[in-house]
């Protein structure tokens, strides 16, 4: 765990003014606490599409990158399954349109395969503090709501309580073919998401979502986090 | 908002040491209570109303009563002033207009009471700066020698020493397992009500009002480690330390069950959101989630509260997972097992050992003996439900056995032979070997007691029906109107002393 790297990135968007970090430096927060998220490089220039994209590996997921746009799925800020530089290089192009000027970038990131997407988040309780979420991700932790809280900091039975107390906990066992999850590196995720909230007052919200399961491997894939001054 | 960094053992310090240093055991056993506010000319005002309450529950201790007109108070002598009174205060009962509290508060300090049940209204919940500044002098005096419970409350009950709740004269002076904290006066006394007639009987029961001093932290842990309760019920709204009330509540559940009802939960978050997770994470869901993870029982209403400790107030320290039904009718028996299921309650067949012996004690046709029991007759005699008790419980997959007593078809037996219901009904018979078979076999027997009639015409059943109830619960047996009831009520016991088995 690397507190001051991810302190760090957080003061520097506050010196900014800004109130929210790029899915880019909020996976570098999440990086910090030993949580894992795909492998990705940030590109500003057209020029380093190629290296960045052949480094990472084809199939690609593009995405555009900044603080000033939080929901980039209703903007058309993200193509998937970028399969060769001429793709990427026209995604590229796209994607800076559809940024309009707001400042940022294109992420070029690996494309997790996986059929089991899951949720996991942090907010800040007026009551108690710090809690962190954990349910069923993507487009159905709103439809659905499967969703479970504890208040931080988390013990290991706190985040094994809650991996069973969703409805859909079925998802995590071995299924129709895929492997069972592995719950304990789930739950270490829940737990090092506690611990950001316990150490770093400024940390006012976290969307990690989708979290895929690879396998067995839970790796996030997209996050957001809020900051308060 | 910034909780999360904080300390929790810093903030809770001052509080510990204050509760280390308060004499619980002279609060709620007091010999010599003062009651300022009574009235002399017999009116019916709070402190006269209190006075005359505490002597008609039996109060043994001295009763003290202060009024700066003097004069005489049922068989007493009122003291003009707190400090007329000769000797040492244990406990001191405020029942003055509220700007006549503080110096008597002060008063009482000074005379050594160890704590002041403020029942005056006046103070924070008025809004005003002048409610909410005589409310910090309360907590300034008491922060200074005395614990006060109010002010804005009802006081606290106490069968044990005779301390009684304003104003309910009328409460029993038996003990038992039960204690209740909560800030609503009126609540806790709806509840000690409801949970008289079915069953519960309470070590303490306090309401602290707006909780200007002691209040839900500081009491749990005390019920915690008090010996003379058993169980620990609390209505909660708000809380003035989520932390420390969680903190407490965790040591208290990790010792004895609590159960927690939890008012005015409402699903709006409050400030604007931007994630996701903070607009899933609204008030109620998060109370919900820190209430499960502290371990506590969480219900819905008083009902489900009063049936939750009931059972656990006679049901061994156990995980009860497979349950038998025995009952004169098969529909009774297929609702049981829907309800058992609903709370992850097993109704195993009964192996063939067991079935075998049930069976060869049943009529012929129309009765079951596989569970749900059906023996087809609603006036099974005792004697011969007592030895399809005693044969079921062989059965180690039955783990508790249930009665379906549907008090009511006595009516028409009594009318065709021209006999009152309690002639043709043997319930005590029924009761006695029933608690032989729970003692016996180890195993308990829970009664289950519909009554499809509670209407005018049939207040005959319905006392029978409550005289049936007693004579169960006299016995140590626990009693619930309806299946549902029970199984939801077996449902936290399970999951409550199950801790950690995954269900």
């Amino acid at each position: 765990m690397n507190r001051e790297s991810a302190e760090k990135i957080i003061e520097g968007a506050l010196g900014e003014g800004r109130k929210v970090l790029s899915e880019y430096e909020s996976k570098r927060v999440l990086e910090a606490y030993g949580i894992p998220v795909t492998r990705e490089v940030l590109v500003c220039e057209e020029k380093d599409v190629p290296r960045a994209a052949a480094e990472i590996g084809y199939p690609l997921v593009m995405k555009g990158c900044s603080a000033e746009i939080a929901h980039k799925t209703e903007k058309g800020l993200i193509r998937v399954d970028v399969r060769t530089s001429a793709e990427a290089l026209a995604a590229f192009r796209e994607i800076k349109h559809g940024l309009a000027g707001h400042k940022g970038g294109v992420l070029i990131q690996e494309m997790v395969r996986g059929r089991r997407e899951l949720v996991m988040g942090l907010t800040r309780d007026g009551q108690f503090g710090p809690c962190v979420m954990f349910g069923l991700g993507g487009i159905f932790t709103e439809i659905l709501k499967d969703i479970a809280f504890r208040r931080a900091p988390l013990s290991g039975d706190d985040a094994m309580a809650m991996m069973r107390e969703i409805r859909a906990h079925a998802i995590l066992d071995a299924v129709r073919g895929m492997e069972a999850a592995d719950r304990d590196r789930l739950a270490d995720m829940l737990i090092s998401l506690g611990q950001i909230g316990m150490d770093i007052a400024s940390v006012l919200e976290i969307d990690l979502n989708p979290v895929i399961l690879s396998g067995k491997d839970p790796i996030v894939v997209d996050a957001l986090i809020v900051l308060s001054r | 908002m910034k909780t999360g960094n904080q300390d929790s053992s810093a903030v809770k310090a001052p509080d510990a040491a204050r509760a280390a240093g308060t004499d619980y055991e002279r609060i709620f056993h007091p010999r010599r209570v003062a009651v300022a506010g009574v009235s002399p000319g017999g009116g019916v005002g709070f402190g006269t109303r209190y006075l005359t309450s505490l002597q008609a529950i039996g109060f043994e201790g001295e009763i003290l009563p202060v009024n700066p007109k003097g004069g005489e108070i049922a068989g007493l002598s009122i003291f003009k002033n707190v400090e007329d009174i000769p000797g040492e205060l244990d406990l001191i009962v405020i029942a003055v207009a509220a700007e006549a509290v503080l110096p008597i508060l002060e008063a009482g300090r000074k005379k050594g009471a160890a704590g002041a049940v403020i029942i005056t209204s006046g103070f924070r919940e008025l809004g005003t700066s002048e409610g909410i500044g005589r409310e910090d002098e309360v907590r300034r005096i008491a922060a200074s020698g005395i614990r006060v419970i109010g002010p804005n409350c009802f006081g606290i009950y106490c069968p044990k020493s005779g301390l009684t709740f304003f104003p309910n004269p009328d409460l029993s002076r038996e003990s038992g397992p039960v204690a209740f904290l909560s800030q609503s006066g009126g609540l806790a006394s709806d509840f000690m009500m409801t949970g008289m007639w079915m069953g519960l009987r309470f070590s303490k029961v306090v309401s602290f009002g707006n909780g200007a001093d002691l209040r839900e932290a500081e009491l749990l842990r005390y019920l915690a480690d008090d010996p003379e309760t058993g169980v620990i019920a609390m209505y909660v709204e708000g809380v003035r330390d989520g932390s420390e009330f969680l903190d407490a509540l965790k040591a208290a559940a990790a010792k004895k069950p609590v159960v927690i009802l939890k008012g005015g939960l409402s699903s709006a978050g409050g400030r604007a959101v931007v994630s996701h997770t903070a607009s899933l994470g609204g008030s109620r869901v998060i109370w919900e989630s820190v209430l499960r993870q502290a371990g506590a029982v969480q219900v819905r209403d008083l009902q489900e509260m009063a049936q939750a400790c009931l059972a656990f107030s006679l049901l061994p320290e156990r995980v009860y997972r497979g349950l038998s039904f025995t009952g004169g009718g098969g529909a009774l028996g297929i609702a049981a097992c829907d309800a058992a299921e609903t709370f992850g309650l097993e109704v195993p067949p009964l192996g063939t050992d067991a079935r075998g012996r049930v069976e060869a004690l049943l009529p012929k046709s129309g009765a079951s003996g596989v569970n749900p029991v059906d023996v087809a007759n609603p006036y099974a005699p005792p004697a011969l439900l007592e030895k399809i008790f005693r044969a079921v419980a062989g059965d180690s997959r039955i783990d508790l056995q249930i009665l379906i007593v549907l008090t009511h078809h006595f009516k028409g037996l009594a009318q065709d032979q021209g006999k009152t219901i309690e002639e043709v009904f043997p319930y005590r018979e029924l009761a006695d070997r029933m608690k032989a078979v729970a003692v016996e076999t180890d195993k308990p027997v829970v009664f289950v007691l519909p009554n499809a009639k509670r209407g005018f015409p049939d207040m005959d059943v319905v006392e029978i029906h409550a005289k049936v109830r007693e004579a169960f619960l006299e016995r140590g047996l626990p009693v619930f109107d309806e299946i549902g009831d029970a199984m939801r009520a077996i449902g936290h016991v399970n999951r409550c002393y199950g801790k950690g088995e995954t269900s």
